[in-house]
């Protein structure tokens, strides 16, 4: 069943359109990405989902219901342009915004205190934040997002401002919560991230939903038949032998081997195993591969509209 | 309901506990107190030693009639006036001309040290008594001298106010120079609170903003609730403050004032404040008389915070919700300046009105503009130490709180829409659209 279902979200301004009829489920227990240009609408509709903004039409269903204010409560959000009060100390600061989150004080101390000792921090609690640095406040931002330990967690650009040291620590606390239970919702441009941990997009662009479905299924739709082959021989009988049922793309040599390596786009999807067949007949093969398109291709042609 | 208490304490908290406030807190009841004080101690302790004048009088009609006093002892000095300049031990000399009952400007003080200003006036009321009793006497008229004594009258006026006095017996009112300080002081002290609490509101919902705090804790509370915890939170924080002061000012009035004042003077205040006598039958300054029994009277102070206290937090809440509002809309103070101008003129507007209001407490001018809310909370302040009907008070603090209500849901569909805004500053237009949204 799905955690979280969107159903024709529309949301006006006065000037623009900021949702127009969209979209989306993300399944329990997904990390699910959603992904677009800036001014899509991302930051728009994940403000819905939290009940900053109320949209104008269509529904959000949470866990089951139509969502309430209570449902809060269960939602973690860590926005993309984020930041804590300089002046108060750590440990209070994290107390107020858990209370805010329906934690008592004292459930708040103790979850805290684990959370605290977990990344290392715990020297931290009596320092104003004025004192840490960007990073610092970054991870002390992050547990107040999951301390009340809600069943949607929504990260806007959770990445930014982190080295790869945190950003990976950061990254394997996403997916322990996800195993523990949690459905996370990724909002972000670093696709590359988007292909290590999210199973699910939505691809949003001028304001509608204009593409949705799982990474795996995704990247083979996308696929174009093109392929990736090494071998050893000669590039004039390699090229010949293929030439009635694929493209050449391009040929160069691969760095510190005898090897050729050529991009070749097969013409028909049904004669991939004949295509194998005729290139191992001409040239020594070292390897066939499919490319599958990154998410950066997918994001790009999709905006572009030349999908 | 919950949530808007959290935001309060988390604002309370952090400023109760700033060095600043518990400065100014600590400070200025002190300094209140001082002010009250000083004019009493500068006369216990200001009297300073006895000053010797060499007197030349050349006229030979003055010097007899000069009298030595406390502070100034006359001696006649036969010599040139440059011996008796050359004399370093006396505090001066005193040359008196010739010709001065004619010419009165024939008057010369040379001193060794800085003489003051009450030295002169005092050497100078003397000699003008004596030249006028000269000229008098040369019109030759007899008993004329008796005529111009009969001729000087003094006239002593003690206010009482019907409308005020209970169970028939005759209440005096309040001198007017009292209740024109009084008056002021609360003006300005309320004018004071609206436009440094309400800019504190604005100030940190404008770092909130900037420091993107705002968008983390929207996901967790409205921005309403924001808002409304906000300016209550700094409410209770500027409650707290007066409390405090009014509690001191009261302990200090009722134990440490009448202990500061010597004996006598305590038990004329006394006998003024029991109806015993009338401040102007004393034989003290009757405006000091009646500042001290105002300020020793500790059921009068604390009457007079309540109203300040209730005033304070209409005020404050009319206000801080359009404060609020403003920052919300903005990204930097640089920014707040120009759109916060329609809010601070009915304040300034307010303490204007209140000036005004000194010369005539009950003309129609004060009325209105102490029951309008935007200038009611500092006008009316102003006007109560005067004595005003009570209705008129309730009045004033019915309307008051009724647009409170309105204000900060006008404020509240600004703030919900300004906090997200970044970049330009919104034009008024831009404000209404957002209030109509």
């Amino acid at each position: 069943m799905d955690l979280l279902k969107i159903e024709n979200v529309t949301k006006r301004y006065s000037a623009h359109t900021a949702l127009s009829d969209v979209s989306m489920s993300v399944p329990r227990g997904s990390i699910y990405g959603l992904l677009g240009p800036n001014g899509a609408g991302k930051t728009t509709l994940i403000r819905v989902i939290n009940r900053i903004t109320l949209p104008d039409a269509g529904r959000v269903i949470f866990d089951g219901r139509e969502i309430t204010d209570q449902d809060i409560y269960h939602i973690g959000y860590l926005p993309e342009e984020r930041g804590l009060y300089k002046k108060m100390k750590v440990g209070e600061q994290a107390i107020f915004f858990a209370r805010l989150k329906g934690l008592s004080r004292r459930e708040a101390i103790v979850r805290l205190k684990e959370w605290f000792v977990r990344f290392g921090i715990e020297s931290w609690w009596n320092r104003k934040v004025e004192d840490l640095s960007k990073g610092m406040a970054q991870k002390v931002q992050f547990i107040t997002t999951v301390l009340h330990e809600p069943k949607l967690l929504i990260f806007d650009e959770p990445f930014s401002g982190f080295d790869p040291i945190n950003a990976n620590l950061l990254k394997q606390e996403i997916l322990r919560l996800r195993d523990k239970g949690a459905t996370v919702i990724f909002s972000t441009h670093n696709m590359s991230s988007v292909e290590e941990i999210c199973d699910h997009i939505t691809l949003v662009n001028k304001s509608r939903n204009i593409l949705s479905g799982s990474v795996d299924e995704l990247r083979h739709r996308f696929g174009e038949n093109v392929f990736e082959v090494t071998y050893s021989g000669e590039q004039a009988t390699f090229e010949q032998s293929l030439e009635p049922m694929a493209d050449i793309l391009g040929t160069s040599s691969v760095a510190d081997t005898p090897y050729l390596c050529s991009r070749i786009r097969i013409k028909d999807a049904a004669s991939v195993r004949d295509s194998i067949a005729t290139a191992n007949n001409a040239v020594e093969l070292r390897s066939f591969r499919e490319v599958i398109p990154s998410m950066n291709d997918i994001f790009i042609r999709a905006v572009e509209g030349t999908l | 309901m919950n949530k808007i208490s959290i935001i309060i304490a988390r604002e309370f908290n952090e400023r109760v506990k700033k060095k600043s406030f518990i400065i100014t807190t600590i400070l200025m009841p002190l300094l209140m107190l001082g002010l009250m004080v000083a004019p009493s101690l500068m006369m216990l302790f200001a009297k300073g030693d006895q000053k010797t004048l060499l007197v030349i009088d050349e006229s030979g009609v003055v010097a007899p009639k000069l009298e030595s006093n406390d502070e100034v002892v006359f001696t006649p000095f036969s010599g040139s006036i440059d011996q008796a300049r050359a004399n370093e031990e006396v505090f001066g000399v005193l040359w008196i001309g010739s010709d001065v009952v004619a010419t009165p400007s024939q008057v010369r003080l040379y001193t060794n040290s800085s003489s003051s200003m009450t030295l002169e006036e005092s050497i100078a009321s003397q000699i003008e008594d004596v030249v006028e009793a000269e000229r008098l006497g040369m019109y030759n008229i007899e008993g004329l001298e008796d005529i111009m004594n009969n001729l000087q009258a003094s006239v002593s006026m003690t206010t009482y106010r019907n409308d005020l006095s209970a169970e028939g017996e005759e209440e005096e009112a309040t001198s007017s120079m009292v209740a024109y300080l009084l008056g002021l002081v609360l003006g300005m002290m309320l004018y004071m609170f609206l436009i440094i609490y309400g800019s504190m509101v604005m100030t940190s919902v404008i770092e909130e903003k900037g420091s993107r705090v705002l968008d983390v804790l929207v996901s967790s509370v409205s921005p309403f609730q924001l808002m409304m915890g906000k300016i209550l939170g700094v409410a209770s924080v500027a409650v707290t403050q007066i409390a405090i002061w009014g509690v001191l000012i009261c302990g200090l009035g009722a134990t440490v004032l009448p202990a500061l004042m010597p004996d006598d003077m305590m038990q004329t205040v006394e006998a003024v404040q029991a109806g015993q006598m009338t401040a102007l039958e004393a034989d003290m300054d009757a405006d000091m008389l009646s500042a001290l029994s105002v300020a020793t009277d500790v059921s009068g102070l604390v009457m007079m915070f309540v109203w300040l206290l209730l005033f304070l937090v209409g005020g404050f809440l009319f206000y801080s919700a359009m404060f609020a509002a403003v920052g919300s809309s903005v990204d930097s103070i640089q920014d707040a300046n120009q759109l916060q101008t329609p809010i601070t003129m009915p304040i300034i507007l307010a303490l204007i009105l209140a000036m005004a209001v000194f010369n005539d407490p009950n003309s129609s001018l004060a009325f209105w503009g102490s029951v309008i809310p935007f200038t009611s909370p500092i006008v009316m302040m102003a006007r109560i130490p005067f004595g005003i009907p009570t209705w008129q008070i309730i009045l004033a603090l019915v309307l008051l709180y009724a647009s409170v209500v309105g204000m900060a849901w006008v404020a509240g569909k600004i703030y919900r829409v300004g906090i997200f805004m970044h970049g330009k500053k919104p034009s008024y237009k831009e404000l209404w659209q957002w209030i109509r949204q």
